[in-house]
């Protein structure tokens, strides 16, 4: 359902028009749509150039239209100074590697996939980068988001080094606390995080009201999740065992009614969407702070698991819960709610007789 | 201002001096890839280049056939004329004498749009 709105809302806007161009007109489009703002209209003189080449000549239009789309997605202005990122990138993961691998070596996945992930986003941005400057998310999303990344690299760290591996029971078992897999997930997670709460794409920033809605729904949903804690660990818990309970109802009342109201005060589907896309950037790490801060407390108090109370485990299997639970949640269950909540609020500004609200 | 490392790209040099060829007239994406047997996308790269150190005009056509959308058209700027007689009489010119090459603009913007 949240899929068909998104595809519904984005067919209003780009669907008609695309729907009247060929295989390399659509490559072309979509390729100029990522161009910097001050060279937009190069996107539109290729497309206009693209229809110079006969509609009979199909390889000579995917040819001309994949060099268009080159130069599109890679123009010129920051090749040299690219190349200079990249080596430090290369550099700074390097020794990422070699440092967590003598220091800390439970972290040796996570740490260099963290840097090497940061350093390819900056080294991309640099060689797309037009003097244009970037564009600032404004004080409450870049202060919310490096406070996240960063709590929630200093709960890791800390995981890492007090709780590298954890007990199991039943079968009998010691595990890593961030197998692989996790490690890396986490860190593609956290530098997405903080990428996007220092460089957005310009898509996401034109509504400063939807910027913060999206920063009181991660405030929310984080405070509606320590709250909980709290209350399930003094004994009296507001539902079923462990944070199951909030993960599927927190979104519920945070996500869905803040996206739809930040549609309804936007006067926009796309307002709440964007809405909801903040929220969860910006919830996520903190989400796995706060759930691996509170997990040291439930287990000082015999709690057992912060996801459903489960006992026998070490300590450190909260650090894979924390990355994963909330992560399933708030992509599987969150942005379909934000998507439908969007639609809700942009219906409901349709009712009261706005044009804007279609879109 | 325009140094010489950076317009020392073959696609850039080859551009420059294809369009030195009628420096008045108004040139077309499609036609000088084909005329300079460039690839678009080092043709694309080449003018936007360009277009960035104030060496190249860049304007829509005013008045576009109904059946087919407005084309960018493309022309030196006289400081990119200068630069392509700079260019055309003799070797690389060092980034000192590049760089005075006539008033180039830093950021300059495209016309007609």
């Amino acid at each position: 359902m949240a899929a068909w709105l998104v595809w519904r809302a984005w067919w209003r806007q780009a669907g008609v028009r695309l729907s009247a161009l060929d295989g390399p007109g659509r490559l072309l489009a979509a390729a100029a749509a990522t161009l910097p703002a001050g060279r937009r209209d190069w996107g539109e003189a290729m497309a206009a150039e693209l229809a110079q080449v006969p509609v009979q000549e199909r390889g000579a239009r995917w040819r001309f239209a994949a060099g268009c789309a080159r130069a599109a997605v890679f123009p010129p202005g920051g090749s040299r100074v690219a190349v200079g990122v990249a080596g430090v990138a290369v550099a700074a993961t390097t020794a990422a590697a070699l440092a967590t691998g003598a220091v800390l070596p439970a972290g040796r996945v996570f740490a260099p996939t963290f840097i090497g992930v940061v350093g390819g986003l900056a080294t991309l941005a640099v060689a797309r980068s037009h003097r244009a400057g970037w564009a600032w998310p404004g004080a409450a999303i870049t202060g919310l988001g490096l406070a996240g990344v960063a709590a929630c690299m200093a709960a890791t760290g800390y995981y890492l080094a007090e709780f590298p591996a954890y007990q199991r029971a039943d079968p009998p078992a010691t595990l890593a606390s961030l197998p692989p897999v996790t490690a890396a997930v986490l860190a593609v997670l956290l530098a997405g995080c903080l990428w996007l709460a220092l460089r957005p794409p310009r898509w996401l920033l034109p509504d400063r009201r939807a910027r913060r809605f999206g920063v009181g729904m991660a405030v929310a949903l984080v405070a509606g999740f320590v709250l909980t804690t709290s209350r399930q660990v003094l004994g009296n818990p507001p539902g079923s065992e462990g944070m199951v309970f909030y993960l599927l109802i927190g979104p519920i009342l945070v996500v869905l009614t803040g996206s739809a109201a930040a549609a309804a005060v936007g006067r926009s589907f796309r307002s709440g969407l964007w809405a909801c896309a903040w929220a969860v950037v910006l919830g996520a790490p903190l989400l796995i702070a706060a759930w691996l801060a509170e997990a040291l407390r439930w287990y000082q108090q015999g709690q057992g698991t912060v996801l459903d109370r489960a006992g026998g485990l070490g300590v450190g299997v909260n650090l894979g819960d924390a990355v994963w639970w909330p992560l399933v949640f708030l992509a599987v269950w969150a942005v379909p709610l934000g998507v439908v909540g969007a639609a809700a609020g942009s219906a409901r500004a349709r009712e009261r007789g706005d044009p804007a609200s279609t879109t | 201002m325009v140094s010489f490392t950076r317009l020392s790209g073959q696609a850039t040099t080859a551009v420059i001096l294809g369009l030195a060829e009628q420096p008045a007239t108004w040139r077309y994406g499609h036609e000088l890839c084909q005329q300079l047997d460039l690839e678009p996308g080092r043709l694309y790269r080449a003018l936007m280049r360009l277009a960035d150190l104030g060496l190249l005009e860049a304007a829509w056509e005013s008045e576009a056939p109904a059946d087919r959308p407005p084309r960018h058209r493309y022309r030196l700027s006289g400081p990119g004329r200068a630069y392509a007689a700079t260019l055309a009489a003799g070797p690389p010119v060092p980034a000192t004498t590049a760089r005075g090459v006539g008033g180039i603009r830093r950021r300059p913007r495209l016309q007609g749009t």
